[in-house]
């Protein structure tokens, strides 16, 4: 079963393609008999992220008349949901973060079968590209839908710094490490990094992978089935290092291991920031222009570029959230169906924090421009991929995570050690 | 820092010398056992302890030995559980060296922080002994006593943070020109800098603890020491060191057991990171059944948990036994 | 340990002597005065920020102090936009019973184990000096499901119930192996007298154990309810309901939450850290007898 699943996830994506250039899915009607009721839905949004998806649960309930309230758990996701599970108290319905969360809430029988909801899967198949259902499924049964995605091949930078400095952006990797070499040679040291959270250097990792070792490669690796000693992660690792180095980092790699990852936006885009260039995905803008600086201004002093390709290599990478039941309380099925929708997509989409993969959203619903670039560039890409660490076992993305941030200090990485540790892990989850 | 309940545990063996004796001997009642009111006084304790404690604790042993999703019993693994235990880097590694691992980190935490805790605690207790203000002296070091780990990782979050704005040893390094040093994003430092602050936040504890056996040393004996001729290095190793040895013991004893079930300070501090470098056994526990969900394997933590605390277990109830049979 | 030379006690008495002890006497109040800096300084940080506007907090360190500028803003925010009032006010509903319950519970059992007779009682007091060194941990799967699968109807996560009993039984084998070690040191004259009065047991626990082990019950009161005020792990896994959340789960959602907010962090990590700050100064003396309670005589 963990062959044929990240399989569906890389399905999925040939199909994004189409996404972002709207077409003419059927809306699923969304029904008001449950009017009056009363849901929970759980996810992981704080600020501007929770106030974009606050817009949906206002529409949701102007529609359906049934009150969805949210509960935000910014940190500690799964503990905070398995511990409710255990306690016989899950929320009705969460938006998860990562597809090995969704393996393990499913496969223990917490979660709600789509179907079991009186939701017709089938009929959904023409709301989405192909393969966008095959991500919320587990060992074959449709336990979520993915309801969200951004890019996360997006290099932030300052585009007004980039103009007193008389640089421009790059389109290759080398490109790339000499831009950042001529920024430091003009006195500016050109990163910000958030290195403590260590997904963030997982999204690095898995960026440069996907364009150099290829997307086939990729999937291999985040199923399991290509061991981590294979030859082309090293290589990638010490591409990464050509990037992450001390002196391209504002403060230093030390400092930057102990720095969250809002905090290293802010090195870049604050009031009082130095560096002028910051990679993570596309929810940067919403978080850059909402919570860090909101004298920001779009195309001025905030932009991004493509994350420069390796070599010929372009492969973008997505990281989503995939929506699931834990109860079929009334209210639920008329939520999950209405999430399904172009009405939901297109609200969410409006408020420029997401990409929708729901086919019936058009271009138009994306209210700036740096949300209507990032649907294209995902929708343009010549292969998409799923973010690798949310793939992997329960652990397996801090693990990577853990042994990224050894190899930018300069430590060796004993992947021989690391394989067998997430074979382990693979094993277990079954 | 948390460690404060357990302390008291520290006056048990004490009471138990001295006061099992008596107990034996004076604590009779009538002659046959009134069924009702024994049941009054002892049924709501009883039974809250078999509920909460004693059938949970069976359960959890057998929910070792199965797969446990769900915290239901559902297949039987054996000792599967524990066989990739002890094969997961990350709780055991001795293959590198140093070591890692979860395992490896309360190995740490017992060396470093325990042995430091106690040398200082006795340290203060002797020197302040010497000045008008160690009441003063002591209650300083005994405030992060009172303190939640959750407040104490706050404040030392602060310390540690590498901006020089914020963190202050960072700061003082930074004014003497020395590179700024990522205490808690430093995989080879980072138990260092934790267990630092455990020693920080415990250090109070064993300066009451030990200053109370320092003084009920009577001064005559030191005199006459003294009289004798016997220098303060003798006085300190030969009388004071022998003297305060069982308390000292049984301090050790409590701050073991304090470290095997550390979690708060880890949890909020570093939750385990970075990477899962500083780990410690209870938070291994934790995650793997409130966050990855695999109770059975949890379990198994659990019990190594308990198996590390049987010798101390057996060691109690047999001093005990001992002090009130005679 | 030469510094003990310098001591106070001083045996012989001779003019090096007297120099010598007095840099010796240097050495100690050096040494002492630093110990106290670093155990003073890092709280005093943490005081000191809470109270600096957020805009200081990021420009200069808190130790510029001729750069001072001080507000009550962090607290307002922290209360009101964070929660954090709820939260105390959450802290407080989960301390009280969590404290009177094992306190009440435990000097019945005490007082069992102390002064009745009945089968069993030593092998079972033993159980209980076991039970002192099982970790909770092994309890916390079994105790959580249960409370899902044996009596969902309670639903005993979604309000404080969960983690009262929690908070309740795990304190039990402590309570009680303190209480009893004081109760048999009481004179059993006084308690054999009402016997033979014809007392019963309940009077004789009411009207004389309990009387004059006030300040036994008090000092292990005081240590259970800093254990529940300060804790974080049994709330992480038996309060579920984000609203009845206590300080140290709302500070560590504030950590996560927020990166790195210093001044909402400082001010919400004092407010958690005041209520324990004041029973220490004004019951010290409680306190640390309550640590020694009979410990070492």
């Amino acid at each position: 079963m963990r062959s044929t699943r990240p399989l569906a996830a890389i399905a999925f994506i040939a199909s994004i393609v189409i996404t972002a250039c709207g077409g003419t899915g059927t809306p699923t009607p969304v029904g008001t008999a449950a009017a009056g009721s009363t849901i929970t839905v759980m996810s992981l949004w704080g600020g501007s992220e929770q106030a974009s998806f606050q817009k949906v649960l206002d529409a949701f309930k102007a529609k359906s008349g049934v009150i969805a309230n949210y509960e935000s758990i910014r940190d500690n996701y799964s503990t905070i949901l398995q511990t409710r599970i255990s306690g016989g108290n899950p929320p009705d319905v969460a938006i998860i973060p990562g597809i090995g969360f969704l393996r393990q809430f499913a496969r223990q029988g917490s979660l709600k079968k789509v179907a079991d909801l009186g939701i017709d899967v089938n009929a959904l198949k023409a709301n989405y590209p192909p393969g966008i259902l095959e991500i919320g499924q587990v060992d074959g049964t449709q336990y979520a839908i993915m309801v969200k995605f951004n890019s996360k091949s997006t290099m932030w930078f300052r585009p007004d710094k980039f103009k007193t400095l008389g640089v421009s952006t790059p389109s290759d990797f080398a490109g790339f490490t000499k831009l950042l070499a001529d920024i430091k040679a003009k006195g500016t040291t050109p990163m910000g990094l958030g290195a403590a959270d260590s997904w963030t250097l997982t999204d690095w990792f898995e960026n440069i992978y996907a364009k150099q070792a290829g997307p086939e490669k990729y999937d291999k690796l985040f199923s399991g089935t290509l061991p981590w000693t294979d030859a082309s992660v090293a290589t990638a690792v010490d591409t990464m290092k050509s990037a992450i180095k001390d002196e391209y980092v504002a403060g230093g790699i030390t400092a930057a291991l102990g720095r969250s990852f809002t905090d290293g936006i802010g090195q870049a885009f604050a009031a009082n920031g130095t560096a002028v260039i910051y990679y993570e995905g596309g929810f940067v803008g919403g978080i850059a222009t909402g919570q860090t600086n909101t004298a920001l201004k779009v195309g001025e002093s905030i932009d991004w570029f493509d994350f420069p390709a390796v070599g010929s290599g372009k492969t973008v990478t997505i990281g989503g959230d995939v929506i699931a039941a834990f109860s079929n309380k009334p209210g639920v099925k008329e939520f999950i169906a209405y999430m399904t929708s172009a009405d939901s997509g297109s609200v969410w989409a409006g408020t420029g924090a997401v990409i929708s993969p729901v086919k019936a959203v058009p271009a138009s619903a994306y209210p700036n421009d740096l949300a209507k670039r990032e649907a294209a560039q995902v929708a343009s890409a010549s292969a998409v991929r799923f973010d690798g660490s949310d793939l992997l076992p329960s652990g397996g993305g801090d693990n990577l995570g853990a042994a990224l941030q050894n190899a930018i200090q300069g430590k060796t990485v004993d992947w021989a050690a690391f394989e067998t540790a997430m074979a382990a892990k693979w094993k277990a989850e079954k | 820092m948390g460690v404060a309940p357990q302390g008291l545990e520290l006056t048990r063996d004490y009471r138990s010398l001295s006061g099992g004796r008596t107990a034996a001997r004076r604590a009779r009642g009538p002659e046959s056992p009134r069924w009702g009111t024994t049941i009054l006084f002892l049924g709501p304790a009883g039974l809250l302890l078999f509920v909460f404690l004693v059938y949970p604790a069976i359960y959890t042993v057998l929910l070792s030995f199965n797969r446990g999703r769900n915290g239901i019993f559902e297949q039987w693994v054996g000792l599967d559980n524990y066989a990739r235990l002890f094969s997961d880097p990350d709780f055991i590694n001795l293959s590198t060296f140093p070591p890692s691992g979860a395992l490896w980190n309360n190995v740490l935490w017992i060396v470093f922080y325990v042995s430091i805790v106690i040398f200082l605690g006795l340290i203060i207790a002797v020197v302040a002994a010497r000045v008008r203000y160690e009441s003063v002296v002591k209650a300083i070091v005994f405030i992060p006593m009172s303190i939640a780990a959750t407040a104490l990782a706050v404040i030392w979050k602060f310390v540690y943070s590498p901006d020089a704005n914020i963190g202050l040893i960072n700061a003082i390094l930074g004014a003497v020109g020395v590179a700024p040093v990522s205490w808690l994003g430093d995989q080879g430092i980072v138990n260092f800098a934790l267990i630092a602050v455990g020693i920080w936040g415990s250090v109070g504890f064993a300066t009451i603890i030990l200053s109370a056996a320092v003084k009920s040393i009577p001064a005559e004996v030191i005199e006459s020491a003294r009289v004798e001729g016997a220098n303060e290095r003798q006085i300190f190793f030969r009388m004071i060191l022998p003297m305060v040895s069982l308390p000292m013991s049984v301090l050790a004893v409590t701050l073991v057991v304090n470290v095997i079930k550390l979690f708060d300070l880890i949890y909020v501090m570093t939750h385990g990171g970075p990477g899962k470098s500083s780990q410690v056994i209870a938070f291994t526990m934790f995650q793997q059944a409130f966050e990855a969900g695999q109770y059975g394997y949890g379990s198994a933590v659990a019990v190594v948990m308990l198996v590390l605390l049987i010798p101390i277990l057996i060691f109690n109830v047999r001093r005990f036994r001992t002090s009130s049979v005679t | 340990m030469s510094v003990l030379a310098g001591g106070v006690v001083q045996g012989r008495i001779t003019p090096a002597g007297r120099i010598v002890g007095a840099l010796n006497r240097t050495v100690i109040h050096v040494s002492l005065s630093l110990i106290a800096l670093i155990w003073l300084v890092p709280t005093l940080g943490l005081l000191v920020t809470s109270f600096r506007p957020r805009s200081d907090i990021q420009a200069t360190g808190w130790w510029d102090i001729f750069n001072l500028h001080l507000t009550i803003d962090n607290y307002r925010q922290v209360l009101e936009a964070q929660g954090m009032f709820q939260a105390f006010a959450n802290t407080v509903f989960i301390t009280v019973p969590s404290t009177l319950l094992p306190l009440g519970i435990c000097a019945l059992a005490a007082y069992a184990f102390s002064w009745m007779r009945f089968p069993f009682r030593d092998t079972l007091f033993l159980i209980v000096v076991g039970l002192l060194m099982v970790p909770v941990q092994v309890a916390f799967i079994p105790v959580l499901t249960g409370m899902r699968d044996l009596v969902p109807g309670l639903e005993l996560t979604r309000g404080y119930g969960a983690v009262w009993l929690a908070h309740t039984a795990f304190a039990l084998p402590f309570g009680i192996f303190l209480l009893r070690n004081f109760f048999i040191t009481l004179p059993p004259d006084m308690i054999e007298a009402a016997r033979i009065d014809g007392a019963s047991d309940p009077w004789i626990f009411r009207k004389i154990v309990v009387p004059v082990s006030v300040p036994a019950i008090a000092a292990y009161g005081i240590f259970q309810f800093l254990w529940v005020w300060n804790d974080l792990l049994m709330a992480l896994i038996f309060v579920q309901d984000a609203s009845k959340y206590p300080m140290t789960r709302a500070i560590q959602n504030l950590l996560s939450q927020y990166g790195t907010e210093w001044h909402l962090l400082a001010a919400g990590a004092f407010l958690l850290m005041i209520v324990p700050l004041i029973v220490f100064f004004s019951l010290q003396r409680y306190f640390v007898q309550g640590l020694l309670a009979g410990s070492i005589k």
